[in-house]
């Protein structure tokens, strides 16, 4: 079993370098000089101790959406909220913290807390819409994630707006409200410590509890579930609360981590991250610590060369779609040559830990 | 109702068959796919490479037609992509579509700077604008010529393509097999039909329509192309058809009433209020007819 385990890692490994090369060769056969091109994206992010401490900042709202996605996927939930839930908690928070006289020190915790409950409810609505109606919580998180957006961006203009700024942005986040940073040198914050125990506590919530099992139970097989008669309904809504607070804290910790002012005007693309990062660690919370830090090591390498070459870094969009379309191909990570190949044995191929998604859940 | 409601709201007909054209073409296109059991979340990234592709080809060309063309392969071929995706890596069909979404928002803003040296628009590419039509003789008749004549080519080409595929649907062999497919696909491949073939040609025809209705969205009143220009419109479509209950004709009525929730929206933001919770409302009423349609589902269910 440990060595099948293996070779599923192994596999994902090589197909991620073989995904990152499709992409980036050709594009770096366009430059001048394709081989600094290569050279800056692979191992300029760990030249310098700030480039390196981006990827530590970048996989910290990642790790966070990541295991948003992978909670609710584990209870079979399709809900696409947390890309709205992301930028409605940051929103929130920010809103919190700048409207609500508070004293210093209880700045941070209130504003997360409240921006968590608000931006929750992108997630929740759908969840309680499918809980209640049994309306798809595909769609309506789909929908919800533009409403949100449209929404915060009224409360920023009529309530937040800092007339003296040129763009539509909020007025300062108050330096009482920050995050501490930890490094000097770096942006790294006290939200990198919250997104890992976070995980930590994930996979502790995931493994270890009733309500966890009870999930799990769920999103592999609802008929068995009802015929346990667990309350499936309380369950599916459940996970789809905890990963609306988790996608909304998220939110409100990169905002006060790293922002000094409320400037998104579209939706941040945090959530969608957050389900790669998810199918890359198969829904397993403690390897989305590493699968973050992975993703992030790939967007400062796209944003290095795009700084230093004339490449754009949507390069990086690419890679992230084909590293989510390569890992739940289960003919690519299933298939029985390629994991005797790299076991060195009959491996049973239909024994190995595979993307554990509810297929059809969303018909 | 007096004559001035009359002729405001028959002022508002043309704003509205504009915002529902790319909405039902992308939304026919779901509807194939849905009753073929591959529901095709990938179409708002269809769309908007669609969108890219006919800016290019009618720049390159210099023809229209050549636009529409080329944004019908291309959404067909991505179609075939996501086929690809399902049948032949296996992968999941909502993943792949998530990940063709995030391919075409990150590959036609790449393609856009290579070709342009611009992120965000397609300002220097001179491409070409698709007509609108007049019908010769009912453009002269008051009220049936502001609602029949002078809309965009592709206009009438969604809306006559409502009973086209209705009939396609219900009507015709293939139409069966497809529905036989989406219903059931182990029963259908018991009967003989092949299902793989059956898939990959919905996903394909769905794909064109998400397509043409790109190519609505950046050669039918504007002449350019810009980053995200399909701004979730794709997700609209799949809310109209999820509301239109697999139907060709539920998909058009659903699709018009988003279109109408959206152009009375921009009309209101005219009027003083706040702009960006006009521009919610799209997106907010298909939530409260889903929530609709499932309550009466579920009361159905629980009296049958």
């Amino acid at each position: 079993m440990i060595r099948s385990a293996l070779a599923s890692f192994v596999i994902t490994a090589v197909l991620l370098v073989v995904v990152v090369g499709i992409v980036l060769v050709p594009i770096a056969m366009h430059m001048p000089d394709p081989l600094a091109v290569l050279d800056m994206f692979v191992f300029g992010p760990f030249r310098n101790p700030r480039h390196t401490g981006n990827i530590i900042e970048m996989a910290t709202p990642g790790m966070m959406c990541g295991l948003a996605v992978a909670i609710m996927l584990r209870a079979g939930m399709f809900n696409l909220g947390v890309e709205g839930a992301f930028f409605l908690g940051g929103l929130a928070t920010v809103a919190t913290v700048l409207l609500v006289p508070l004293p210093g020190w209880a700045m941070a915790p209130v504003g997360l807390a409240v921006g968590a409950v608000v931006g929750s409810s992108v997630c929740a609505v759908p969840g309680l819409l499918r809980a209640r109606y049994d309306a798809s919580e595909l769609v309506s998180s789909l929908m919800l994630n533009f409403a949100a957006l449209f929404i915060g961006l009224f409360i920023v203009n009529y309530f937040l707006r800092d007339p003296t700024a040129g763009a539509m942005v909020s007025y300062k986040i108050p330096n009482d409200a920050r995050l501490p940073r930890l490094v000097a040198g770096t942006r790294i914050h006290l939200g990198t410590i919250i997104a890992v125990a976070g995980c930590l506590l994930g996979a502790v919530y995931l493994f270890m509890t009733r309500a966890g099992f009870e999930s799990r139970i769920v999103g592999l097989n609802p008929a068995f579930a009802a015929h346990l008669g667990l309350p499936i309904r309380w369950i599916l809504l459940r996970s789809q609360l905890i990963g609306g607070l988790i996608a909304a804290g998220a939110g409100g910790i990169e905002m006060l981590g790293l922002y000094q002012r409320f400037s998104w005007q579209g939706l941040p693309g945090n959530g969608w991250t957050g389900v790669v990062v998810a199918i890359l660690a198969r829904d397993n919370p403690i390897l989305l610590i590493p699968a973050a830090l992975f993703l992030s090591y790939l967007q400062v390498g796209g944003d290095l060369i795009s700084r230093n070459f004339d490449v754009p870094n949507e390069a990086v969009g690419l890679i992230q779609a084909l590293v989510l379309l390569v890992v739940t191909s289960s003919a690519i990570m299933r298939n029985p040559r390629l994991l005797r190949l790299v076991s060195g044995r009959k491996a049973a191929a239909n024994k190995t830990p595979g993307p554990k998604v509810a297929e059809g859940s969303a018909a | 109702m007096s004559d001035i409601d009359f002729v405001g709201l028959l002022s508002f007909v043309p704003a509205i068959l504009r915002v529902t054209t790319p909405i039902l073409l992308a939304a026919l296109g779901v509807l194939i796919s849905d009753r073929a059991g591959v529901l095709n979340i990938g179409v708002e990234g269809m769309m908007l490479s669609g969108a890219f592709a006919g800016v290019v080809a009618s720049a390159a060309t210099g023809s229209a037609a050549a636009g529409l063309v080329a944004a019908i392969i291309v959404g067909g071929m991505l179609g075939a992509v996501l086929a690809g995706a399902v049948h032949i890596l296996k992968a999941d069909l909502i993943l792949s579509g998530i990940a063709l979404n995030i391919a075409a928002a990150a590959g036609t803003t790449l393609l856009l700077f290579l070709m342009t040296g611009d992120k965000g628009m397609s300002g220097s590419l001179a491409s070409q604008v698709l007509p609108k039509i007049t019908i010769p003789v009912i453009a002269d008749v008051p009220v049936l010529g502001t609602l029949l004549s002078g809309h965009h080519i592709l206009t009438y080409v969604a809306f006559l393509a409502v009973p086209g595929v209705g009939i396609f649907l219900t009507r015709t062999p293939l139409g069966l097999r497809l529905r036989a497919v989406g219903e059931s696909p182990e029963s259908a491949a018991i009967a003989g039909i092949n299902v793989v073939r059956v898939q990959v040609m919905a996903l394909i025809v769905s794909g064109a329509f998400a397509g043409t209705g790109g190519a609505f969205l950046s050669m039918g009143y504007v002449s350019w192309f810009s980053q995200d220009m399909s701004a979730g419109r794709g997700f609209i479509a799949l809310a109209a058809e999820v509301m239109g209950h697999g139907s060709a004709s539920g998909t058009m009525f659903a699709s018009l009433l988003l279109g109408a929730a959206e152009a009375i929206a921009v009309a209101l933001q005219g009027r003083g209020l706040p702009s960006e919770l006009m521009q919610t409302v799209p997106y907010i009423v298909p939530v409260i007819a889903l929530v609709v349609y499932a309550r009466r589902r579920q009361r159905l269910l629980a009296r049958a």
